[in-house]
């Protein structure tokens, strides 16, 4: 009996079997983990991403990649923590450093992973979108989307593990305000437009079958939808931008 | 098998071009990895990701309705040329594609049903989900009773100046397009209204119940067709639009263009 209790008390034996609880436990998360994620769609949803791809190529898959990533976590604070008590180790500045750290970088690569999983996501899904737009030029836009959105990950993954980003936060401001503006700028007549179509798609101050007078645009009013009103005379088809409707007035004709 | 490979080798030598009705993607691979072939493929969605593709309007039960829409449509695009034989591939009993058959291409024999759905005022998708639409309505009619309806479709500015109502419009001030999932049942509700259903070119539902006043001269329709015809008839030649019109008493859909009969289905057959 006393052999038993003094053997509990031998930091070795607790150290084991902390470690053997940590490889069982990280084992079962990993797993449940695993179940989770294909339970709740993520092989469709990451499916046809070059991420995906690239784990399948090496013989595993997205989920597989977090699984194990979350399992390795385990061990690894099962590992740490099993050295701790075993004392094979000074360890008590490191202890304090590695506490700290560890949760981070598991969070930064998972951060990462997910990253570039919703990058080749959304790369995919504005190509998608695009493909209707037959110009060699567009396809750039995705790879703009996607790198944008990487660049994003990066800069969270690198503050998770506690690297200056200050000066990637400021290029990504920059970056940011220079795309509203331009947006603004581009879209402002799409904007006022769209604005004013709002306002006409509810009221139906005209409807289609009126004749209508627009500036200097006389006709019968074949389409309003969002942007453009499309108004038509016996031999020309004007189409006026709602901005216009709003700005000119509208004359509504009567026989 | 080679006698037989002799004997039904005549239907597939020397052609211009195979034609694939709505093949699946393994088959069509099949055919790409053939030299020296140029591959057509005909169906209402390109699943395949053909470099040419002809789209279908319906799917076709007839074969040979099936197969002259689809040589028509490729005709109109430039795929094939007058002249041409053609190795049709399609199903008729399975499927998968199970029927061969050559045909040689024929500019002259053209009935303007690709001219419908593409050379309309009216957006291609709009005047297939309104197809579509008398096609369902005419397979169940409403509530089981045989219903008529007409639908013009595209100019429906024009259309709505040579048309008055003929009661209060149900779809005022709404925003109600054709191919909205709600849309067949609404239509079905309000087929028992009487007058024509008037579409705008992007598919807006403009009115219910308008009764339809062109001038029916010279308008050229088989006769024994009803007063619902003639009127969706001559307001073809009168505006810019097509008339989509399921008769009440044999239960045919027909679609008129330019104040002519263009196509006649029997809404049994799909």
């Amino acid at each position: 009996m006393v052999a038993w209790q003094s053997l509990l008390n031998e930091p070795a034996v607790i150290a084991a079997a902390v470690l053997a609880l940590g490889l069982v436990v990280g084992y079962l998360v990993g797993r449940l983990n695993e179940e989770l994620l294909s339970a709740s769609g993520v092989p469709e949803a990451v499916e046809g991403t070059p991420f995906e791809r690239t784990a399948q190529s090496i013989g595993t898959s997205t989920v597989e990649i977090v699984a194990r990533l979350s399992s390795w976590f385990i061990y690894g604070i099962a590992v740490l923590t099993a050295i701790h008590i075993a004392q094979l180790l000074d360890t008590d500045a490191f202890w304090l450093r590695v506490t700290e750290f560890v949760p981070q970088l598991f969070i930064a690569v998972l951060v990462l992973i997910l990253g570039f999983i919703v990058a080749d996501k959304t790369e995919l899904i504005v190509s998608e979108y695009l493909r209707g737009v037959k110009l060699p030029e567009v396809s750039v836009i995705p790879k703009v989307v996607k790198y944008s959105v990487l660049y994003v990950t990066f800069i969270i993954a690198l503050g998770q593990v506690g690297v200056h980003v200050l000066a990637l936060l400021i290029l990504l401001t920059v970056y940011a305000v220079g795309i509203v503006i331009v947006g603004t700028v581009a879209f402002k007549d799409f904007l006022v437009s769209s604005a004013a179509g709002i306002y006409l798609l509810l009221n139906q101050p005209y409807g289609i079958g009126d004749e209508i007078r627009i500036g200097d645009q006389t006709g019968i009013v074949q389409e309003v939808d969002l942007f453009v009103t499309k108004i038509e005379d016996d031999s020309e088809e004007y189409i006026v931008p709602n901005r216009k409707v709003f700005e000119d007035g509208i004359v509504r004709m009567r026989d | 098998m080679a006698g037989l490979d002799d004997v039904f080798g005549d239907l597939f030598a020397s052609v211009d071009a195979v034609v694939l009705f709505s093949p699946s993607g393994s088959y069509y691979e099949q055919f790409m990895e053939i030299e020296d072939l140029d591959v057509i493929v005909v169906g209402t969605e390109n699943a395949v990701g053909a470099e040419t593709f002809v789209e279908l309007p319906l799917e076709f039960g007839n074969i040979s309705e099936r197969i002259r829409y689809g040589l028509e449509g490729a005709l109109e695009q430039g795929v094939i040329e007058d002249g041409d034989e053609l190795a049709c591939a399609t199903s008729v009993f399975s499927d998968g594609i199970d029927t061969v058959s050559r045909v040689r291409a024929d500019a002259e024999t053209r009935t303007g049903i690709y001219d419908l759905f593409v050379k309309s005022r009216a957006d291609p998708e709009v005047v297939k989900s309104v197809l579509e639409v008398a096609i369902e309505l005419g397979k169940k009619g409403q509530k089981g009773k045989p219903v008529g309806a007409l639908f013009v479709v595209g100019d429906a500015g024009k259309v709505m100046n040579k048309s008055r109502p003929l009661s209060y419009n149900p779809f005022e001030k709404s925003h109600v397009h054709v191919g909205d999932p709600i849309v067949n049942v609404m239509l079905k509700e309000f087929s028992r209204l009487d007058g024509a259903f008037i579409i705008s070119d992007a598919g807006k539902i403009v009115s219910a119940y308008r009764y339809l006043e062109p001038s029916a001269e010279g308008v050229d329709i088989p006769k024994g067709l009803g007063a619902r015809h003639m009127a969706g008839g001559a307001i073809t030649r009168d505006t810019n639009a097509i008339a989509i019109v399921l008769s009440e008493s044999d239960g045919l859909v027909r679609a008129f263009k330019a104040g002519e009969l263009i196509l006649e289905v029997d809404p049994e057959a799909y």
